[in-house]
């Protein structure tokens, strides 16, 4: 809702007067005419019944202009005021000596507001409400046309009021105009302060996002400690050194950044073995082999981690697995590299550590296993002093036993290889028909022994592989055995090599008791038992499978299993073929 | 002219099991010792027609005493045979690369070792 001093500014603004500042003037000048009148004898009111009218009416037009000034709805209608007065100030003319009366002059006042008004039209409202107001006099008979020059007073003075009206129509025009363009430049000024404003604030709210996300990065590149983050320029020139690098090499970022190359901190030997292996041309094109051959790979856009060792300023080295790529400039181009390096100097004695406790576990099994093995052939062997039957069947259970911890020592060790990824494999072309055959005959005893038929189906031509037939063997041998373990008697195991485009694919399938779906994925994890395993006490340790998918993966092999709980279980290794695996990648 | 063996292994058991097998191949046991420096002494005094040598053994290993008999040409004649209970920790190639004869992974049967035993000394001059 306005307020009053609103309101009140309304009217008394200049920018649109209001009804009741256009009319103001009128009556003011009424009142002055009114005093003069009263004041100087000379001047007197010579038709009283005119005069009043006139005083009426001039009042009336400014009690409405009052009431169009407060309802402003009904602004349309303030011309009207100025009509009003025309005829108010004629009739006080009229009443104060007609065509004598000093206070003609009045009717320039309505004449201007009309005239002001938007619109030719309204100089023709201006001259006629001056020639009705000049010619009211003789309308209504208070005087009469005696002379031509009344008649002409009645035609030039209205002729006057309309020239004055066209100027003032005009000039009210441009200064319209002249209004109407500054208030858009305003409006246009507004627009731009407003879109100033606007780019202010997001001016300022990325401010404090590059701040937010300038704080995190500084946090984490201050709490990197273990690692060494360093950046270089594509020359080598360091120009980034984190605290894990001071810690690493006893450096500040003061002593590094803008000093120091990368390969200062690389041995020499192991850069220039680097560059022999990626076949740099010594000495052509490439400036620095041993740094060519450190960002080898970033530079290629691949993200490269590998073991180097890192050499400090003391001349003591260390071993690190180190992650390098490239940094990019805003258009694109490379900018230098990132080098992210752990030591691994502790990881390196907990495998070796690992690796020596491993050996010496297996050397103290075994060289107890061998005296029992070579002492239990002994007594076997003894022809002076033979055994009974009974012996020898006794001897023969002692023998198995210690077969079966045997292999038992040779799968952990096994596993414990697995593990440290040292998996020595011996490869050569191998043709798979003889290993499935001779792994399928080591077990027709065990399978005549169990009641289980053992079937082979075998492919016209052998399909060939590249691998290490021992442990090929091993793999077959592992899934044959389990196959028969987990049949009851009177069942079949079926072994078959068969041949797709690109594998070789080694099938061994059973009718024995199955493996629950959830227990699937488990299947090749160290020491998992399958519950019908354990159910139906079949013996074992769970390393079996583990040891397969170990073999079956170092030879780029995949391993897949079906099974359905009381009908059977479907092992399958696929092999990649040796033809497959020469054909250039 | 019995051949002359050295036996050398720090196992007691094993090495009465190999001194079994060498004595049942006909051979003669000229010394038996529990570690590398005793076995290279013994080698060396004894000059024998065959060293079985345990690989894993305190001081110096079956194959490090392979390698020193080898670069000792007053030894060309000492045939080695080498005993190895740790699978992968030294492979046969390296130690038939180190100048053995034969190379042996325990747990061996007697018996086979009585008959490797005449056949590696089969071409030997006795």
């Amino acid at each position: 809702m306005r307020s009053i001093f609103d309101r009140i500014r309304g009217i008394l603004t200049v920018d649109h007067p209001s009804p009741a500042l256009k009319q103001l003037p009128t009556p003011i000048a009424l009142v002055i005419s009114l005093v003069i009148v009263w004041a100087v004898p000379d001047i007197a009111i010579l038709n009283d019944v005119w005069a009043i009218i006139g005083v009426v009416l001039v009042t009336l037009a400014t009690a409405l202009s009052a009431i169009l000034t407060w309802k402003t709805r009904y602004a349309n209608w303030a011309v009207l005021i100025p009509v009003i007065d025309f005829i108010g100030i004629g009739a006080f003319r009229a009443g104060t000596g007609g065509t004598a009366s000093i206070f003609s002059a009045m009717i320039i006042l309505p004449v201007v507001w009309v005239a002001a008004e938007k619109g030719r039209g309204y100089i023709a409202l201006a001259g006629a409400g001056a020639a009705v107001a000049l010619m009211m006099p003789y309308i209504f008979g208070v005087a009469e046309i005696t002379n031509a020059g009344d008649l002409i007073r009645g035609v030039f003075s209205p002729l006057i009021f309309i020239f004055a009206s066209i100027i003032i129509n005009e000039l009210a025009r441009q200064s319209r105009a002249q209004l109407s363009s500054i208030h858009s430049l305003a409006d246009e000024k507004e627009a731009m302060l407003q879109r100033t404003f606007e780019y202010a604030s997001q001016l300022e709210e990325s401010e404090a996002k590059y701040r937010s996300a300038d704080r995190l990065f500084r946090g984490v590149w201050a709490a990197v400690t273990e690692q060494s983050v360093i950046g270089t320029d594509i020359t080598g020139l360091i120009d980034a050194w984190n605290p894990g690098a001071t810690k690493m090499f006893g450096l500040t970022w003061r002593q590094a950044e803008g000093k120091r190359y990368i390969f200062d901190f690389h041995l020499q030997e192991e850069l220039d073995a680097r560059a022999r292996e990626l076949n740099y041309p010594p000495g052509e094109t490439v400036l620095n082999p041993g740094f060519s051959a450190l960002v080898e790979s970033a530079r290629l856009g691949n993200a490269e981690s590998r073991d180097w060792t890192y050499a400090r300023d003391d001349g003591t080295t260390f071993p690190v697995s180190l992650s390098v790529t490239k940094r990019m400039d805003e258009a694109g181009a490379t900018a230098g590299y990132l080098f992210v390096a752990a030591d691994v100097t502790q990881e390196r004695e907990v495998s070796r550590l690992k690796d020596e406790f491993v050996g010496l576990i297996s050397h103290e099994l075994r060289t107890p296993l061998s005296s029992i093995l070579g002492y239990l052939e002994l007594m076997k062997d003894d022809d002076e002093h033979p055994l009974s039957d009974e012996q020898v069947q006794y001897l023969g259970v002692a023998e198995r036993n210690a077969h079966r911890l045997l292999r038992l020592v040779g799968d952990l060790l096994f596993t414990a290889q697995v593990e440290s990824g040292k998996f020595p494999l011996d490869a050569r072309q191998v043709e798979l028909e003889s290993i499935v055959r001779a792994a399928v005959e080591s077990a027709r005893p065990g399978a005549a022994a169990g009641g289980i038929t053992l079937v082979e189906q075998l492919t016209e031509r052998s399909p060939v592989t590249h691998g290490d037939p021992v442990r090929l063997g091993q793999a077959c041998d592992n899934l044959i055995s389990n196959a028969l373990k987990f049949t009851p008697r009177g069942g079949t195991v079926t072994v078959t090599l068969s041949e797709t485009e690109k594998d070789a694919v080694i099938t061994v399938s059973d009718t024995g008791m199955g493996i629950a779906e959830s227990e699937l994925d488990q299947l090749f994890s160290r020491f998992f038992r399958a519950s019908t395993a354990t159910r139906n006490a079949v013996p074992g340790v769970g390393l079996g499978l583990t040891i397969t998918k170990a073999i079956v993966t170092a030879h780029h092999g995949e391993m897949d299993v079906q099974s359905e709980e009381g009908v059977g279980t479907q092992f399958s290794m696929r092999l990649p073929l040796a033809s497959a695996v020469l054909s250039p990648s | 002219m019995t051949a002359r063996v050295v036996i050398a292994d720090d196992d007691v058991d094993i090495r009465a099991l190999v001194r079994i097998s060498a004595t049942r191949a006909g051979f003669e046991i000229v010394a038996e010792v529990g570690d590398g420096d005793a076995a290279l002494a013994a080698v060396r005094e004894f000059a024998p027609d065959l060293a079985i040598l345990d690989v894993t053994m305190p001081g110096l290993t079956g194959v490090e005493v392979c390698r020193a008999v080898r670069e000792d040409p007053a030894l060309d004649a000492v045939r080695i045979l080498l005993l190895s209970a740790a699978v992968g920790e030294v492979s046969m190639a390296t130690g038939l690369e180190a100048g053995a004869a034969a190379y042996f992974e325990k747990p061996f049967s007697p018996r086979e070792l009585t008959a490797s035993l005449i056949g590696v000394l089969g071409g030997a001059p006795s």
